[in-house]
């Protein structure tokens, strides 16, 4: 199978996926208890204003009824109105995206920043000091709060050397690279330690393998041989890894945007749970469920690309 | 035919303004004080707020956040005074009103024009007044009274209401009865509220929901020289925290509702302003009659008397709060501070409950929304502090959305809740808490004293202040005798504010006029 087909394959795969999240998330939101129109009246609620905005909202209607509908609406394009702003779905959705995506690719690039060169160096002295505390250390990071290292990172970067804001997302590319960096970094400190760890085994593994025996025989320096070499091999099941924890972190974002007040897609989904903004949880939880499925897509591309051995059909 | 001029309307700002110089509000600097250069003009100021606004419609919005932005944006023919306890002429000037008292003359202001630089005139109050009527999942019920508006001239607007009503002038001067252009300038309401025009010191720029709403000056503004900031943005930042790194490293220059526990930090903090201004927020220990005991006065009586007020305070306000006697708070009119509230007074308590007919206690529980520490602490305290009563108390927590609407439909037993005024009128409070046939069921307690109703319903119909000061006096003492609900404590706004932010200021009621804020170099 070419790797033409084997994404046409994977990509219509989305469908019953997406299918089965909506069918999940729908009836999910609606079986807990909680009222959108007690949520937007507040103290002010009474029957007569919560029936008028229920029949308003179409929530009067069987439940059955509802999800056809959401169905009928989702086929066509629209993802429906959200009921606390009243505003399009698709437009909360689109304005607030690119924020999230900004937050797990940058934070993705600076892991792999971080943990290579971290691999590298626990690697090429196996059991040495150097490959303790790499492995050591990075664990923190582990078990590290988000909470408590946004805010530190907070405190001394931002407010105490003014090195970057202390919340937002920034405008344009160069302010984006700016804001989002401290966001970034807290996301990716969590993200290193499991890539650092998969990307020296590995690494070990592939130094022990023949060819690389063969490379040194031949005279290849070390930093040329683990480059060329040994890294290429090695990053093959670092990027699994990396792959399988992006798709958690889509879903894990939201302290991060949070404490950071970057208004991603990750806040918009708790808050509008909060809210109990039915089109929005619905229509949230359907975009996390493709991104996660594009995401372990493009996993599964990266990999065949950078092993020829593997084949799109298995 | 009584007459109320402009001249005698501004007197009576004056003297609340005068009045509320003399009270004041605690904080660290002096954000109101101005330079010998005067005002600076220019300047965007980031507002950061704890959530995102909801909406712009005026006439169906509940939500404090999206109020107090849209106030900027759209403004009443009468306005709260900085004390909350009247109202001062804002787009109208005067009015009179007919022996009878069923009708209201209004007269506009001259020279106001909308920011899109169309004249506002009499047709655009009808329109808007006559929106608001119609709004029957929102406001609609504040202009119950109001019969037709007519607009006999430009500058002339006519109210015939269906009864005398006192509150009148309070009522108009709720944000939802702002004066928008007639017929929504030829737009749906939705398109409309999408991006409102009014005659407010700024107007609109852009909302990206869940990050910011931004405004900027409006140059057709009609108080001369105002107002003085460029722009403001209103963000939305969630973490108490983050708001307080936000402002301190400059990033925003106002941090609405900063945590208690750093109140105090914050006021020695240098680079910053903590203030707390005046508020009518009042929170409450409801008490469910549809549940037994809690039909037993004796009951509420015991428990009221059983809570220590100032520990709560120093508990959850770190001490920045005062005990509640009241139903109403020390700013609205009419409030009676010698309203005989039950305070802490355990013997009181155990004897209250040694008639009761529960004398050797029973099981209850409290709900609390989760995610809500304050409440978390008061439950708490509450627990403990009942348990020489033989009551114990289990604590329920639940989701918000679902423990407001326990609440509301009465599924607790003893719930947390409180109130801010909307108006500087006491007659919304008073019916939503202790008429039980209103929409709010007494504050959702189903209390129902005969008598405090008729004395509540006749008070809105009485236009001599001394009598009705008389009738709100009696009818406080009465709920408060009754114990329907314990009144716990009076707390104030805090808002941090840049040390360069000058006259910022909160009414009691949280509204702000940001077209008096400037920044200072």
């Amino acid at each position: 199978m070419g790797r033409m087909t084997f994404v046409i394959r994977r990509l219509l795969l989305l469908i019953p996926t997406a299918v089965g999240v909506t069918i999940i998330a729908f009836f999910m939101i609606h079986l807990i208890p909680g009222d959108p129109a007690q949520t937007i009246l507040g103290i002010h609620a009474t029957p007569q204003k919560i029936a008028l905005l229920h029949h308003q909202w179409g929530l009067d209607r069987p439940l059955a009824d509802q999800y056809w509908l959401f169905m009928d609406r989702l086929v066509h394009g629209n993802l429906g109105q959200s009921l606390y702003y009243g505003v399009p779905v698709s437009g909360l959705i689109t304005s607030r995206l690119p924020a999230t995506l900004w937050l797990i690719i940058y934070a993705g690039v600076i892991a792999i920043v971080i943990s290579v060169p971290l691999a590298m160096i626990a690697a090429s002295r196996k059991d040495a000091v150097r490959d303790h505390i790499v492995r050591a250390v990075p664990l923190l990071g582990l078990g590290m709060p988000a909470f408590w290292l946004a805010l530190i990172l907070q405190s001394e970067l931002a407010v105490k050397y003014r090195l970057f804001p202390v919340t937002g997302y920034g405008s344009g590319v160069i302010g984006h690279l700016h804001s989002m960096f401290l966001p970034s970094l807290t996301v990716a400190v969590a993200l290193c330690p499991v890539v650092i760890r998969a990307l020296r085994a590995s690494m070990l593994n592939v130094l022990g393998a023949d060819y690389v025996t063969t490379a040194r025989a031949k005279g290849v320096p070390g930093p040329r041989l683990f480059v060329r070499h040994v890294l290429r091999n090695a990053i093959i099941p670092a990027v699994t890894v990396l792959g399988i924890n992006i798709g958690f972190l889509i879903g894990g974002t939201l302290i991060v945007e949070q404490v950071f007040s970057i208004g991603g897609i990750g806040q918009l989904m708790i808050g509008s749970i909060f809210q109990r903004d039915f089109p929005v949880v619905q229509a949230v939880a359907l975009v996390f469920g493709i991104m996660v499925v594009l995401v372990n897509l493009l996993t599964d591309v990266a990999y065949a690309s950078l092993d020829p051995r593997v084949r799109f059909d298995r | 035919m009584r007459k109320r001029t402009a001249l005698m309307n501004f007197l009576i700002a004056g003297s609340a303004v005068a009045l509320l110089a003399g009270c004041g509000s605690s904080s660290s600097g002096s954000n109101n004080s101005s330079s010998s250069s005067g005002p600076v003009r220019g300047g965007n100021l980031v507002f950061a707020n704890p959530q995102d606004a909801q909406s712009m419609d005026e006439s169906t919005i509940f939500d404090n956040n999206s109020i107090w932005i849209l106030e900027q944006i759209m403004q009443p023919l009468y306005t709260v005074t900085d004390n909350g306890k009247g109202v001062m002429p804002w787009l109208a000037t005067g009015y009179t009103m007919s022996p009878d008292g069923l009708t209201y003359t209004f007269t506009l202001r001259k020279g106001v024009e909308f920011s899109n630089g169309k004249p506002m005139t009499s047709a655009d109050v009808k329109w808007s007044l006559e929106q608001t009527m119609a709004a029957k999942a929102g406001w609609g019920y504040i202009d119950a009274a109001i019969k037709s508006v007519d607009a006999p001239n430009a500058s002339t607007v006519v109210l015939h209401l269906k009864y005398k009503w006192a509150p009148l002038l309070a009522d108009l001067s709720l944000f939802a009865n702002g004066i928008v252009p007639n017929n929504y300038g030829g737009k749906t309401a939705a398109q409309f509220y999408q991006a409102p025009v009014g005659t407010g010191p700024f107007m609109w720029d852009y909302w990206h929901k869940g990050q910011g709403l931004k405004l900027v000056k409006n140059p057709h503004y009609w108080e001369p020289g105002k107002p003085y900031l460029n722009s403001i943005t209103w963000t939305d930042v969630p973490s108490d925290n983050t708001r307080q790194l936000q402002v301190t490293s400059g990033q925003a220059q106002i941090d609405q509702f900063p945590a208690w526990a750093t109140v105090s930090a914050l006021k020695s903090t240098p680079s910053v302003n903590m203030t707390l201004f005046n508020s009518t927020e009042t929170n409450y220990l409801a008490f469910n009659e549809k549940v037994k005991p809690f039909q037993d006065v004796n009951v509420r009586r015991a428990i009221s008397l059983a809570i220590n007020r100032p520990s709560l305070i120093k508990a959850v306000l770190f001490g920045n709060g005062k005990p509640a006697n009241s139903l109403f708070p020390p700013q609205v009119p009419y409030y009676d501070p010698s309203t005989p509230g039950y305070q802490y007074n355990l013997a009181a308590a155990k004897a209250a409950m040694a008639k009761s007919s529960v004398p050797h206690g029973f099981t209850t529980t409290i709900t609390i929304p989760s995610g809500n520490s304050d409440y978390a602490t008061i439950a708490t305290i509450v627990q403990s502090e009942l348990k020489p009563l033989n009551i114990k108390v289990n604590v329920q927590t639940l989701d918000p959305n679902v423990a407001n609407a326990n609440f509301q439909a009465q599924k607790y037993d003893m719930s947390l809740t409180l109130w801010t005024m909307d108006i500087p009128d006491p007659d919304e409070l008073a019916t939503f808490g202790l008429d039980p046939t209103s929409g709010a069921k007494s504050f959702f307690t189903s209390y129902d004293n005969p008598t405090v109703v008729k004395d509540t319903h006749s008070a809105e119909q009485i236009t001599t202040p001394s009598a009705r000061q008389a009738l709100y006096n009696i009818v406080q003492t009465d709920a408060a005798k009754d114990a329907f609900m314990a009144f716990l404590y009076y707390s104030p706004y805090p808002y941090v504010t840049s040390s360069n932010v000058r006259g910022f200021f909160v009414t009691p009621l949280g509204n702000y006029h940001m077209e008096n804020v400037w920044l200072s170099k």
